[in-house]
């Protein structure tokens, strides 16, 4: 694919949790199965894992007129373009790909799991095996080659689909005036833009595990933004007021023995 | 040695010192290759920014016994102002700053080292609870581990300043104060100039251990 920011987009309107994108998630990047647990629900494994990128979250929620509605949501990671995941990854492991994405350097992962606290939605997960984080690159190897990542590739009814940014926007929002009701775009309007959106049928609060206003964390601000560069300005500081001190006031010496005997301490 | 030399600091003092200064140096060289991006060639010396982060780790565990041994065996002379005392120096920054004619006269401690005492032991701490919880941030709430991590960085400022301060008080800044951590003996000079009231004290209690001479308790009859 020519180099140019993509954007994946989500249209969960389309969605009927087949799973294919995830079974083909998994085939692409080659992720082993885990055993799992059956808790009363489709959505399998629980969770996001190290080695499962993408889920189908089912959210079984009642509107004001008490009728059931089944959502689902393809979760992953949704490729910030202010990622605080590549702001605090400390070894250069998390990095923004020419493609607007976020793609990781396995092999640079130290395992320090500060991308974890640091993501907004939570998508990061560690492997204590190998003591690294995984996460989806939206098949970083794929797109280079000029192929749809795999879950794209996969979605049989066209939920999923990608292509330039500017144009899946619109896409998106013309989908959403189409639906009509509590229809919405999420994505494009937060951490300067995700290159994953979604169309949501429903309100984003409807939605499990879906932060309203993802943003990043003001901890991660302070630490990045001010104090990295204070503590050098601190530590540049002190060197230059003890050179300078050393050259204007000078050094403490003690006096001769002899002149302290009149004089005492200073 | 020569004669006449008293003898400021004793065995374990010292060991507890460099115990301290050394993990704590060693901490902040890799927790800089960890930090800034500039800095990852720490890391390449010891085989990677993950050994560097098992080295970072496991010197926290010996700078961890190395403060508990310091809080302990200085609390009480350096941990605790005196009234009025303390503030006079503190009005006359000691004599560091400005021409004094008669600096406050100290015990084993100024003002000055009192704080930089107080800023290791608190930062310290705060460096200890807080980089705990990033060894092990899983089983913490996302919302306590995302504020661990500016945290860590605000007690890395205050002591990486205060240690090149410290550096610098302890070798060009003040000369004859280094050997008090190397071979523990000062100058009677040095301890007029810097440390009178605890000359003093320790001529009233006898407790003096000069060089080449008999321990003057004797003298006193302690």
């Amino acid at each position: 694919m020519k180099k140019m920011e993509l954007v994946k987009l989500i249209d969960t309107t389309r969605c009927t949790a087949c799973r294919g994108c995830q079974v083909a998630c998994k085939q692409w990047n080659e992720l082993p199965g885990l055993k799992t647990k059956n808790w009363g629900s489709y959505q399998n494994p629980p969770d996001l894992q190290w080695n499962t990128w993408t889920l189908i979250r089912f959210n079984e929620v009642a509107d004001k007129d008490n009728r059931v509605k089944w959502l689902f949501r393809k979760d992953g990671c949704m490729h910030c373009t202010d990622a605080a995941c590549v702001k605090v990854c400390p070894s250069g492991a998390l990095y923004h790909t020419e493609y607007g994405t976020v793609g990781i350097h396995h092999e640079r992962c130290i395992g320090c799991k500060e991308c974890m606290a640091a993501c907004p939605f939570e998508i990061p997960k560690y492997d204590r095996d190998t003591d690294k984080v995984y996460k989806c690159d939206l098949c970083y190897s794929r797109i280079k080659d000029d192929q749809q990542p795999a879950c794209v590739k996969s979605c049989p009814t066209g939920a999923l689909s990608i292509g330039a940014k500017d144009a899946m926007i619109k896409k998106a929002y013309d989908r959403v005036k189409k639906l009509g009701g509590d229809a919405n775009v999420y994505g494009d309007q937060f951490v300067d833009g995700t290159h994953v959106i979604y169309v949501l049928q429903e309100k984003p609060e409807m939605y499990d595990h879906l932060p309203k206003h993802p943003r990043v964390p003001f901890s991660v601000v302070a630490w990045k933004d001010f104090l990295k560069p204070i503590s050098l300005l601190a530590a540049g500081g002190v060197l230059a007021g003890s050179f300078l001190h050393y050259i204007i006031h000078g050094p403490k010496t003690p006096d001769d023995i002899q002149e302290n005997k009149t004089q005492g301490g200073e | 040695m020569k004669k006449g030399m008293i003898q400021a600091t004793d065995a374990f003092e010292r060991i507890t010192h460099w115990l301290l200064a050394i993990s704590c140096l060693v901490l902040c060289i890799t927790g800089l290759g960890m930090m800034f991006h500039s800095f990852n060639f720490v890391g390449t010396m010891m085989g990677g920014l993950k050994s560097l982060k098992y080295v970072h780790n496991f010197t926290a565990l010996i700078f961890i016994v190395a403060l508990y041994m310091a809080v302990r065996m200085w609390w009480k002379e350096a941990g605790v102002f005196v009234l009025p005392e303390d503030l006079d120096w503190i009005k006359a920054a000691g004599g560091y700053l400005w021409h004094v004619d008669k600096v406050p006269e100290v015990g084993k401690y100024n003002p000055g080292q009192k704080a930089f005492f107080l800023v290791v032991a608190l930062c310290g701490s705060l460096m200890v609870v807080t980089g705990l919880i990033m060894w092990a941030p899983l089983i913490f709430p996302v919302w306590l581990v995302r504020w661990m991590y500016p945290l860590h960085a605000l007690g890395f400022v205050a002591i990486f300043s205060f240690f090149f301060v410290h550096l610098y008080l302890g070798t060009i800044g003040s000369p004859g104060s280094a050997p008090a951590m190397f071979s523990g003996w000062v100058t009677r000079a040095w301890l007029l100039k810097q440390h009178p009231k605890w000359l003093k004290e320790m001529e009233e209690h006898g407790t003096l251990v000069v060089y080449g001479e008999e321990k003057e308790s004797i003298e006193h009859g302690h």
